[in-house]
């Protein structure tokens, strides 16, 4: 990773490459916004990480708030007394958060204030693609959307100042290509962030009883045609002008610009491009200009019809003639998964009757020959994973018949053979709320599988549901002490802060006690035997039961055993070994492997948990002589 | 320049994502225009992991197209095969030889394919590939951890890069931490003369 601090450079004109969300982090920055919060989750984490690294020395108040709604309340408030904030947070975030940002798009913000929402096309590390351009038009907030990471740090910029125009929280939506690709990014001047402000009382703007929301509802929708103008006016809305061919056009956005413009030189078209950076509201003067001007224009977007649904209403008055073209009426465009440049290649060569400069076909039915049972790589629980401790315990324990409600995290990847752990999942923390309808409605023993951070975000509430309504159900909270997947951010039960400072504990233990549950035990997974006695005790439990399996997340002891010079105490396998393959078929850790149908350690996988010594029936695996 | 299209195949923790930094930091120092695309997934290890950088004034996007691969460095033979549809008759493919089993060809009780499978797989793409004892090389350097690097001081041999041999080392220093720059420095070295020579 590059050193944080490179950020914190005051070189103006300086060219560093940077991921788009540390241009983000750059942004904030040189907008001198004194507030961050954020809760990890891809493609977002870096824009918290690269702040909490260098906060206290950039005079920046940043922390990992409990979950994204926190997030937004936290740095809301600040908003409120003139400091200017962000809050970032992946896509289904929003949807944690939506409650706050509805009703604050209402109250609005004295401070500038944005709001990064970075979606995820092709669900690369989530549970869906949905797309949070909706949720500007759902609640009036302007939204820009860069495409490279230039334009994130630029726009990052501009959304502070446009919501301080506009006294109004104001979205910056990237999505995971332009999150997570990184490009050159000019440096402008860092400002230094206000971290004081005030509090103006003013019942009638910042309390939203009915009586000041309705009114609110009209100042809201006349801001909107503000930002109406800011938008027509906007240099990130603009054509870039291609010559004398006005029979075709494009209109384009985020990521779905650059693969048009590739597509387009590789098909020899050349075309005038409009493309749109501030795409709620949009320009509706300029997109009605752009379909005057051109007898077909084509959209290239990600995900949903955001933007044809409006270029076609905009039609409509400006240019009726003129045909629009993407996936909507005709799908030349796919509306599902991530854009590429190959998909709008085809699109518009099938648009606009060219001939495709690629032989796709023939290259994809060579390449299918030669990968044609090639095994696949799917994300696998690291090696020395303590979760595969716990999930071997609970497969021995409660077995194939109960039913595993499973949660948002590393431990999502229980699912895969031979551990075979989790049945249902859809959002953070509701692996305990299912749970309880499941075990209701059933007479199956049913086990919620939830990480430390995750029941922190949002798994109390649930809990207290649980223990009220007297659910007899077992919550297996899977405490690897951090935020594993998303890059090991700090939560409550760590006693870090975003700010890099120590804070007491908060033990899940006690949080359960005080939810009422009258059974809490916490276990170490590697310690089998005991771990397996606790578990079918709290089966036979006839309330709400929860077990913590305990151990820190692998890749944190791995670096610090480095950290402090010590190698990795690695296993191997003695003459002892029948081959039995037990602890392939139990455990599918990735660093046992066959060599010449022999069991085998990779030497350089395996991090020394010793878990398949634990679990070997012939006594066949010991630890390396020396390291 | 022409546009140049580098794809990066391994692993996850085999450190490709570290040496597409490397690349598209170097790339910077030159003035050039760079796009460097990563994909962060589900998994911090063990699943497979790409990483693309593209270098030029009309690069736009991270996407390399189907045969339009200048490069591909292979970390690990069956992620190189995978990845393999990025190459055409020109492209270089420089491959390391560390197998990391999938544990999906594990739990069916099977062996790794054979080298010379593989190898003959990829020949239908291109015929221009280099096998790298990266494992050695890099325990030589000082820890299978430094293979990346073995690799990078491959490709730089190849002398069709577009980026200096200084401007790569500027930026490997810049991004690994102070203690293991001598280390990797080896290992930089080690990759150069194994192909060199």
């Amino acid at each position: 990773m590059p050193n944080p601090h490179v950020l914190l450079q005051d070189e103006h004109g300086k060219r560093v490459l940077l991921l788009g969300n540390e241009a983000i982090a750059r942004g904030i920055l040189e907008a001198g916004i004194g507030v961050v919060t954020t809760y990890p989750g891809t493609p977002a984490s870096e824009i918290g990480d690269s702040i909490s690294a260098i906060a206290s020395e950039a005079g920046v108040y940043m922390e990992y708030s409990v979950n994204e709604i926190v997030a937004v309340e936290v740095a809301a408030g600040a908003a409120n007394c003139g400091v200017r904030g962000l809050t970032a947070m992946k896509h289904v975030g929003l949807n944690v958060a939506a409650d706050a940002l509805m009703t604050l798009a209402y109250v609005g913000v004295r401070g500038g204030y944005v709001v990064v929402t970075a979606d995820d096309p092709e669900c690369y590390s989530s549970q869906n693609e949905q797309d949070n351009r909706f949720y500007a038009l759902l609640s009036n907030l302007p939204c820009l959307e860069p495409s490279n990471p230039q334009e994130a740090k630029d726009m990052t910029i501009s959304a502070v100042e446009i919501s301080e125009k506009l006294e109004l929280p104001v979205m910056l939506r990237t999505t995971t290509r332009v999150s997570h690709t990184r490009g050159p990014v000019v440096y402008g001047k860092i400002t230094k962030p206000r971290l004081k402000g005030s509090f103006i009382k003013d019942v009638e703007r910042l309390v939203m009883v009915p009586a000041n929301s309705r009114p609110k509802h009209d100042v809201l929708l006349r801001a909107v045609e503000k930002a109406k103008e800011i938008s027509e006016k906007s240099p990130y809305n603009k054509i870039i002008s291609k010559g004398k061919n006005k029979e075709y056009g494009l209109i384009s956005s985020s990521s779905a610009y650059n693969y048009a413009v590739e597509a387009a030189e590789l098909l020899g078209l050349t075309v005038d491009i409009l493309k749109l950076g501030m795409t709620h509201p949009l320009p509706e003067k300029l997109i009605g200009q752009f379909l005057k001007e051109h007898k077909k224009v084509v959209v290239v977007e990600e995900l949903e019809p955001y933007l044809e649904m409006q270029v076609k209403t905009i039609a409509k008055d400006y240019a009726p003639t003129t045909e629009v073209y993407g996936k909507m009426r005709q799908p030349h465009f796919p509306r599902s998964g991530e854009l590429s440049t190959r998909a709008v290649l085809i699109g518009l060569a099938d648009i606009t009757g060219r001939k495709l400069p690629i032989n796709f076909q023939e290259i994809d039915a060579r390449y299918v020959e030669v990968v044609t049972g090639l095994p696949s790589r799917p994300p696998v629980l690291c090696a020395g994973c303590p979760h595969r401790a716990s999930f071997y315990v609970m497969r021995k324990v409660a077995g194939e018949k109960a039913v595993y409600s499973t949660d948002i995290g590393c431990y999502t990847l229980g699912i895969e053979p031979p551990l075979n752990i989790g049945d249902i999942m859809i959002c953070m923390g509701a692996s305990i709320g299912m749970a309880q309808g499941i075990s209701k409605t059933t007479e199956t023993n049913t086990i919620a599988v939830i990480g430390d951070s995750t029941f922190f975000h949002s798994g109390i509430p649930r809990l207290v549901n649980a223990v009220y309504n007297n659910h007899r159900i077992v919550v297996a909270v899977l405490d690897n002490l951090t935020t594993a997947m998303t890059g090991h951010q700090p939560h409550p039960g760590t006693g870090v802060t975003g700010m890099q400072t120590v804070s007491e504990r908060i033990a899940i233990e006690k949080v359960a006690e005080g939810c009422g549950v009258k059974w809490v035990r916490t276990v170490n997974p590697f310690n089998i035997k005991e771990a397996e006695e606790t578990l079918k005790e709290a089966l036979r439990y006839s309330g709400t039961s929860l077990i913590i399996f305990r151990a820190p997340c692998a890749l944190m002891v791995v670096r610090e055993r480095r950290r402090k010079g010590l190698g990795v105490a690695t296993y191997r396998i003695t003459e002892k070994c029948t081959n039995c393959m037990a602890c392939i078929k139990m455990l599918g850790c990735p660093a046992i492997t066959l060599e010449k149908g022999k069991v085998n350690i990779h030497e350089n996988l395996c991090t020394g948990c010793g878990l398949c010594a634990s679990v070997c029936p012939y006594k066949a695996i010991e630890p390396s002589a020396t390291d | 320049m022409k546009e140049f299209n580098l794809v990066l195949a391994g692993v996850g923790g085999q450190g490709v994502l570290l040496a597409a930094e490397i690349l598209g930091t170097a790339a910077v120092k030159e003035g050039l225009n760079v796009r460097v695309g990563e994909i962060h997934g589900m998994a911090q290890r063990g699943g497979a992991a790409v990483s693309t950088v593209r270098i030029g004034e009309k690069v736009f996007s991270p996407f390399v197209l189907n045969g339009q691969a200048n490069f591909i460095l292979g970390f690990e033979p069956l992620e190189t095969l995978r990845n393999i549809k990025y190459a055409s008759e020109k492209t270089l493919v420089i491959m390391g030889d560390e197998k990391i089993p999938p544990p999906e060809l594990t739990l069916k009780n099977m062996d790794y394919p054979q080298m010379k499978e593989i190898l003959k797989k990829i020949k239908r793409f291109s015929k221009n590939i280099t096998l790298v004892e990266t494992s050695r090389l890099a325990k030589e350097a000082g820890s299978i951890l430094t293979q990346n690097v073995v690799l990078l001081g491959a490709a730089a041999s190849t002398g069709k890069l577009p980026i200096s041999n200084k401007s790569l080392i500027e930026a490997l220093k810049e991004l690994i931490p102070a203690q293991h720059i001598k280390m990797n420095l080896k290992a930089f070295e080690l990759g150069y003369n194994y192909v060199k020579n």
